[in-house]
């Protein structure tokens, strides 16, 4: 079985030697490539940063990109001077500015990690708190064209799920205008229409409170060291630094006439009541489902059927029973046909 | 006329402008309209008259959905189900197969007479013929009863309260809604189960889905428990308790599926497809009354004969391929005995043995012809020729081949968490082109499948 002849060790050791120097090309071929890809996604993080501090009215300097890539000053200078050389931005003093090629990448960087986040709340589903980090993996793979089969599919959201805007292919962004939250006169209604995602751990405590973009809210106080404020089932109370990071907007028309409204899951078995909204946070195949249904404004809803563990219960509307999970009904808002001991009731639940 | 790209160009800018004017809900606003000019239309056309059938179903859902009786009420029916199909099996069972094998011993015999090589004899009436005798007998009669009741149950519209009565423990299970349906689907047979996952929009819930269908098991590894329930559970109880027995054994078989099902659906979502559950919506739709010929055909032709005709198709090669292994010998000992005491040392430790081991690795193309190509490795060793009813199984088994209740409740359990049948491991990879979830949904399964059954064995074992 073994080799014994010197010729049978030498062809062993040959073959060995092929298989060894295969392996090594093809790991280092590997490791070029990456290193490649790490590049390119280090230069479209510096563009993006360049877009967005422009966005929010910032200076983007070669200290602020050391500061926010976690690089060391060295190490970005010469990024910036490939970069310049390549023709996707040019310094202006101290500032730094994108050349149109520059833009066209920063802008296509911007958009795919918007919507890819749009993507991931409302199709796949996950937490806001967890968008961001797939997010910013996400959008230095996703090509041009793959970018625009998203949008269109998602249905050219105006803002991602955090409030931030969505500018469409040729850079054109839906105006709105926004104050931060701390800012906004006291006693009079606001939406919020923005919460900042970074940085993360601050980002988790707002959305842990269950705090979102399209909540409309009431400022009750402001002190130095905290704003409360209510959405008119809950008080919230936040720091100076939490609050700076939410803006809001004047309430939108849709969104104004809450008042008297109760959510879906309120309604006992048996009471009829009208829907009147679906809450802003359904959005995406949930929000089209619901419609689909027939959960339209001005629809009749009846509470018929609830399971063993009260979850999910079955609503009568336009001629059909559907099954909602609470937590979806939570979302659809209903004024209940008058009846007198309602009133009451709702306030003991 | 300007050029074309140009134009194409300036009407896309322009669109971009205009979208960004339009409201954030103005597809509600759409979707209104739609529906208040249907409703135009409706009041105009549609005239309602009586009330009567929809008082009817809102009775009905109240009984079957009730928060004390609806999940009673859904054991009571699916012990029924099977109780049915236990207790209407047996007997034509026994008949088919005295009538099969009495053909086999009679071509045999004329093979013989015409002076045809032993091979040969053996090959096509010991080998193939047997095999598909096998699963004919075994396998004809339950389907043909329980196929039947399963679709009246789908057709009167039980099978959407069914997921309405169980959406709660998906939901905190980290599983989508539907997947209560595509489990359901899995009864039937878990490769139309793997399709059915198409219903789940989510990519994440989708897959936790088609990973887990196989935890129920398909029909085509029924005649394996209810005929192991009727040998071993059935036995040890006063014969008018038998079948109830045994029915209560195959239902708790279930009940542990759709529990793993939804065990390893909440681990799944919580580690490598972590997530929230997803929307779910779910129609209950009105109750119809079952239509007998549509009942008939749907479950004798696209269900029963179609399993059968599976079947059989792989259990002829088997069958040949069981009779070769039996019937080569090498260095003094059939093939057949080569593999299963190869097999050995490892069946024992799961409480198994060698033979059935080596008879799940024939059977990976179907499980159906699991119970059969088991007991015709027996018989190939063995002295009977023909076996006819549970008796004379239980007798092979028992008395010939050492099983024990162990070797019955790990075999069911085995049975019930084992990797899927060839056609469902295609499946999945057809529908996630992803060989990595592939190989997950083939290994997963199997792991816990030695998992649990050596456990179970191990812990009887210390007991004594």
């Amino acid at each position: 079985m073994s080799p014994s002849t010197p010729a049978a060790i030498g062809l062993e050791l040959l073959l060995l030697g092929a298989a060894g120097a295969l392996g090594a090309w093809a790991l280092c071929r590997g490791w070029r490539q990456r290193r490649q890809d790490r590049q390119r996604a280090l230069a479209e993080d510096v563009l993006k940063h360049i877009f967005t501090a422009r966005e929010e009215g910032r200076q983007a300097d070669a200290k602020a990109i050391a500061g926010r890539l976690a690089m060391a000053a060295s190490k970005v200078s010469a990024m910036l001077a490939r970069m310049e050389a390549q023709g996707l931005v040019r310094s202006d003093g101290d500032a730094l500015r994108l050349t149109p090629e520059g833009e066209q990448r920063a802008l296509h960087v911007v958009r795919a990690h918007r919507l890819w986040e749009t993507y991931l709340a409302h199709q796949a589903r996950l937490p806001t708190a967890q968008l961001h980090k797939p997010a910013e993996k996400e959008e230095h793979r996703l090509t041009p064209a793959q970018v625009e089969e998203l949008e269109a599919r998602l249905g050219h959201p105006a803002r991602d799920p955090h409030g931030d805007p969505i500018p469409s292919a040729s850079g054109h962004v839906v105006a709105q205008e926004i104050r931060a939250l701390a800012e906004w006169p006291a006693g009079e209604r606001a939406e919020i229409v923005h919460v900042e995602d970074e940085p993360e751990t601050v980002f988790r405590g707002l959305a842990d409170q269950g705090l979102h973009a399209g909540q409309v809210v009431r400022i009750t106080a402001r002190r130095p060291e905290a704003v409360t404020f209510t959405d008119g089932e809950r008080q919230y109370e936040l720091t100076p630094l939490e609050a700076a990071q939410i803006q809001v907007a004047a309430v939108s028309a849709e969104s104004a006439d809450c008042a008297g409204l109760v959510r879906l899951s309120q309604l006992r078995i048996g009471e009829e009541a009208e829907v009147r909204r679906l809450d802003p946070q359904l959005q995406g195949l949930t929000r089209r489902r619901l419609l689909d249904l027939g959960l339209t404004p001005g629809a009749r809803v009846t509470a018929v059927l609830s399971n063993a563990f009260g979850d999910p219960r079955a609503f009568r509307v336009r001629g059909t029973t559907v099954a909602l999970r609470n937590d979806q009904a939570a979302l659809v808002w209903v004024r209940p046909y008058a009846e007198p001991d309602h009133q009451a009731e709702a306030s003991q639940r | 006329m300007s050029d074309p790209v140009e134009s194409a160009r300036a009407v896309l800018e322009r669109a971009d402008q205009l979208r960004s004017r339009l409201a954030a809900e103005f597809r509600d606003r759409r979707v209104e309209a739609l529906y208040a000019e249907a409703e135009r239309i409706a009041r105009r056309v549609v005239r309602a008259q009586g009330q009567r059938a929809r008082d009817w179903d809102a009775h009905i859902d109240r009984l079957v959905t009730s928060p004390i009786f609806g999940l009673p009420l859904m054991l009571l029916l699916i012990a029924a189900t099977f109780w049915i199909t236990i207790v209407g099996a047996n007997y034509p069972s026994e008949r088919i197969a005295a009538l099969l094998f009495g053909l086999e011993e009679r071509a045999v015999a004329a093979f013989q007479w015409l002076g045809a090589p032993w091979w040969l004899t053996g090959f096509l009436w010991n080998g193939v013929y047997r095999g598909l005798a096998w699963v004919v007998s075994v396998m004809l009669p339950p389907m043909a009863i329980f196929f039947p009741m399963f679709t009246i149950l789908e057709d009167l519209g039980y099978l959407p309260r069914v997921a309405f009565n169980l959406d709660w423990l998906f939901r905190k299970a980290g599983a989508h809604g539907k997947q209560a349906l595509t489990m359901a689907m899995g009864f039937g047979c878990n490769a139309a189960g793997v399709i059915a996952a198409r219903i789940i929009d989510s990519p994440r819930e989708r897959l936790i889905a088609i990973l887990t269908n196989n935890f129920v098991p398909c029909n085509g590894r029924y005649p394996t428990l209810i005929m192991l329930a009727t040998v071993f559970v059935a036995a040890q109880f006063p014969p008018a308790f038998a079948s109830f027995a045994a029915a209560g054994a195959v239902v708790a078989v279930v009940l542990l599926g759709v529990a793993v099902t939804l065990a390893v659906s909440w681990t799944l979502s919580r580690t490598v497809l972590r997530g929230e559950a997803s929307a779910f919506t779910l129609e209950l739709p009105p109750y119809r009354r079952p239509s007998i010929l549509r009942i008939l055909y749907t479950s004798l032709i696209d269900r029963t004969v179609f399993v059968l005709l599976r079947a059989m198709a792989t259990a002829a090669p088997a069958g040949a391929l069981i009779w070769l292994l039996g019937n080569v010998h090498w260095g003094g000992q059939s093939l057949a005995r080569h593999g299963a005491n190869f097999l050995h040392p490892l069946g024992h430790a799961i409480g198994l043995d060698g033979v059935v081991l080596l008879a799940y690795l024939i059977a990976i193309p179907a499980n159906e012809i699991v119970v059969p190509t088991m007991l015709m490795m027996y018989l190939g060793a063995g002295m009977m020729t023909e076996v006819s009813g549970f008796d004379e199984i239980r007798r092979v088994l028992v008395d010939q081949n050492g099983w024990t209740l162990l070797t019955a409740v790990n075999l069911m359990l085995f049975s019930l968490l084992h990797n899927p049948c060839g056609t469902t491991i295609l499946t999945i990879w057809k529908e996630t082109r992803s060989l990595r979830w592939t190989a997950v949904g083939a290994l997963l399964p199997l792991g816990l499948a030695f998992l649990v059954t050596f456990a179970v064995a191990t812990a009887v074992r210390l007991i004594g």
